[in-house]
């Protein structure tokens, strides 16, 4: 009775065998679930990453300025577009409300993409492959990516930033 | 009306219904925080129906800047104050009535349910002023006015003296009644206050040094130290809901048909697990976030090793079981489902007690799994799933539960006749498909990528576009019809309740009770062997083979996603 | 209730709120929040070969 005091003897009381079964199977489940967490990360390809530096707002302006100088091959909409080749670092920033820059990756080739914001707390949501990732001030995530399809794509900011948080969208390219 | 004890303890009562000695002072504190409760739910509701017809762009109601304010006020009045106030009233009533003894300390309650008043009133005010558009996460560096995070603090202090009377009263019993194992009801409670302390003390870990940083005198929050500590509050004050409402769930179980745990100790143990195991995950709310490593996500995001899910797997067996069993005692025991078939389907607090179930396990407990793992989570993370999973979790299966059980609370705790108690029964049925429907379609929404707290996804002002797949446009179209048919139970329910509470006839005693307390079922004839609750057995096969279709689907869909180290 | 019936040690563990309560707080605290916090305050600067190829410092 869930009102009252359990009846003595209610700790020696023998398990049933449906609930003995069932309790059996569940913890099989539970504990599957954990170590095939760590299998994906084994031998899946899709794994959030180990590496995060710490940075200031200032380092990473800075950083992707360069970055931005040093690949740029055009504008669209104001915002930068780069063409970084294959293997290299990308910088990739987030502020109030854009994304910079614009990239054009080459499919199949890995990027080693540094992702932080300027001011507040942004999402990365990457559509329509839908891949999301946190965005954090003087945090930089560091997520290697190796695109497996060509085409255009969006990012998405899905962390509220702000009154403007609708208008935040930037772009990914991959070619063939 | 009540009947005065003998022996001159004044502030008793009898009660004449279930015969539980009710100390008065508890009686009204439990009261007023279950007011309370009732008030935050209908603001939290009124702004669920604005929020609906604002993300279904088809109407569009709200502007920008009101879009978030309301968001802010509903995730903050349903999540936060609507349970914790109801489960402040639980934990009141529930260590002083169903113990048979009084309250430790009724000063400490009315403090705390003052300041916890006073903190609800704050954070109200500040959110519909507009000083506060920082979401219910408030994630720094967004900042709020000062006086919301004042609000936040008093209400967590107010909280956590309930909870500290709540463990004194436990002690006084310990102390009168040595040896004695507390009934399960309670034992569920008290699992659930353990992690109120948990949450409470998180939540004033960071809401203080925050506050001193919107006054200035802190110069600096660190956004990753933030959103750590934060969700220790915002996950664990989640698994305060969970603890609560299957004990609940147990409660009803006794109520409406005589339901007892087939084993205690199975049920105990599985409350246990929780209390040691289900705080860790928070961390599902920081598995694409920089900052923590992987090896931190996968030991805590798995409940340690998922014995938390254990747990609930345990009690989904335990509780219809307990249900099955009682039911069969009383001969219904043709087939696997006579017992289910059989019951009393007309009481609503029965059917509210089985779609909780069904909607908690089977939509907010799979759903949680896979957004809860930490490669899926890519996959859901901030999209519309997640709020779609809460739906099934929290509202599904908390609210609905505590919906329920009030219609026991009317005529025991408030001694009044529930008022049009003729449109009860239809109230979870309306509420409990309203939160499905909405949930699943929030969940799909999300797996199109549709992100959560948005005010316009097709991005106008933008310097690019991009359009969802136009399937979703259906997938809108049941989420809005969805979150109306919800929004008219929970309306229905709440006119009930305070017509009821406020209006209604007196309770007089147990001739004018309009909802049934079933009789315990009778003894076993001969000591059972074998199978105790084939029915439940079949019905729990059934849900394991789901959950794992489920999260095989969304591994496999994963794969097929960008590679990402 | 005889007072010379022994309780399983396993019951008292069972019944014995404050316990729990300090295991409770206990595992989150540890498992959780401080070794979380440990990993933040941990973490490196961005290493200075990234930044000399694109600062040229």
């Amino acid at each position: 009775m869930a009102i009252l005091p359990p009846s003595e003897g209610w700790f020696q009381q023998k398990v049933a065998k449906d609930e003995k079964i069932w309790m059996g199977l569940a913890f099989v489940v539970s504990v599957f679930l954990f170590f095939w967490m760590i299998i994906w990360h084994v031998y899946a390809k899709q794994n959030p990453s180990f590496t995060t530096y710490r940075t200031t707002p200032e380092e990473f302006y800075a950083l992707t300025e360069a970055f931005i100088n040093k690949y740029k091959v055009g504008e669209e909409n104001g915002v930068p577009v780069v063409k970084p080749p294959p293997g290299s670092d990308v910088f990739l920033l987030a502020r109030q409300f854009r994304w910079e820059p614009v990239v054009i990756l080459k499919k199949g080739e890995e990027y080693r993409f540094h992702i932080s914001s300027l001011d507040v707390l942004h999402g990365f949501s990457l559509q329509p492959v839908n891949m999301n990732f946190m965005v954090y001030p003087k945090y930089d995530y560091v997520l290697t990516f190796r695109p497996t399809s060509a085409g255009e794509y969006a990012i998405v900011c899905n962390e509220f930033c702000g009154i403007g948080h609708h208008m935040m969208i930037g772009k990914i390219i991959v070619e063939e | 009306m009540a009947v005065a004890i003998e022996g001159g303890e004044k502030w008793f009562r009898t009660c004449d219904v279930t015969g539980f000695r009710v100390d008065v002072r508890a009686e009204k504190i439990a009261k007023l925080n279950a007011v309370m409760a009732v008030v935050s739910f209908l603001i939290a509701v009124i702004a669920a129906l604005l929020l609906v017809l604002t993300r279904w762009q088809l109407f569009h109601v709200l502007p920008v800047d009101w879009y978030y304010r309301v968001l802010t006020l509903h995730g903050l009045d349903a999540l936060v104050f609507w349970i914790i106030f109801f489960e402040l009233a639980a934990l009141v009533f529930g260590s002083t009535a169903f113990l048979n003894t009084r309250m430790s300390s009724p000063a400490v309650g009315w403090l705390g349910t003052i300041l916890a008043i006073v903190g609800w009133l704050l954070v109200n005010y500040t959110i519909l002023t507009g000083n506060a558009d920082v979401l219910m996460t408030s994630y720094a560096p967004l900042k709020a006015h000062p006086l919301f995070y004042l609000g936040m603090i008093l209400f967590a202090v107010g909280a956590l003296l309930i909870v500290m009377v709540f463990f004194a009263n436990l002690m006084i019993w310990r102390r009168e009644n040595p040896g004695q194992s507390l009934p399960l009801f309670v034992y569920g409670l008290m699992a659930a206050a353990i992690i109120a302390v948990i949450t409470i003390a998180s939540g004033a870990i960071i809401y203080i040094p925050t506050f001193l940083w919107s006054l200035g005198i802190i110069s600096d929050i660190d956004p990753a130290v933030y959103k750590l500590v934060w969700w220790g509050l915002g996950h664990p004050s989640q698994q305060i809901n969970v603890a609560a409402h299957v004990s609940v769930w147990y409660l009803l179980a006794f109520l409406t048909v005589g339901g007892t745990s087939i084993n205690e100790k199975v049920s105990r143990f599985a409350f246990i697990l929780y209390i040691i195991a289900i705080n860790v995950a928070s961390a599902h709310h920081l598995l694409v976030d920089p900052a923590v490593s992987p090896v931190w996500k996968v030991w805590n995001t798995s409940y340690v090793m998922y014995l938390a899910v254990f747990a609930s797997m345990i009690h989904a067996f335990a509780v219809p079981s307990a249900i099955e069993v009682a039911q069969r005692r009383r001969g219904f025991t043709k087939g696997l489902f006579e017992w289910l078939k059989a019951a009393p389907w007309g009481n609503p607090a029965f059917s509210g007690l089985m779609l909780s179930m069904i909607i908690f396990g089977f939509i907010g407990g799979i759903t949680g799994v896979v957004n809860g793992m930490e490669q899926t989570n890519i996959i859901v993370h901030n999209t519309l799933s997640i709020p779609g999973h809460f739906k099934g979790a929290v509202v599904g299966g908390t609210a609905l539960a505590f919906m329920s059980v009030t219609y026991y609370l009317i005529p025991l705790l408030f001694r009044k006749k529930i008022a049009f108690y003729g449109v009860s029964k239809f109230v979870p049925w309306l509420f409990g498909i309203g939160i499905a429907i909405l949930a699943v379609s929030m969940y799909i929404l999300g797996a199109f990528g549709i992100p959560r707290r948005h005010w316009d996804i097709t991005f106008s002002g933008g310097p690019f576009t991009y359009t969802f797949n136009p399937v979703t446009d259906f997938f809108w179209a049941l989420f809005g019809i969805g979150g109306l048919l919800a929004v008219l139970g929970a309306l229905i329910w709440i006119i009930q309740v305070v017509v009821s509470v406020f209006f209604g006839q007196p309770f007089r005693g147990p001739q004018d009770l309009q909802i049934p307390i079933a009789e315990p079922p009778p003894a076993p004839d001969k000591e059972h062997e074998g199978f105790a609750a084939p029915g439940t057995f079949a019905l729990v096969l059934l849900f394991i083979t789901a959950f794992v279709i489920f999260v095989a689907l969304n591994y496999g869909w994963l794969s097929a996603m960008w590679e990402v180290k | 209730m005889s007072e010379e019936r022994k309780t399983p040690g396993l019951q008292l563990f069972f019944d014995d709120f404050m316990l729990l309560l300090f295991l409770g707080v206990a595992v989150y605290a540890v498992s959780y929040l401080i070794w979380g916090l440990i990993e933040i305050a941990w973490l490196p600067p961005i290493p200075d070969e990234i930044k000399q190829a694109l600062l040229g410092r």
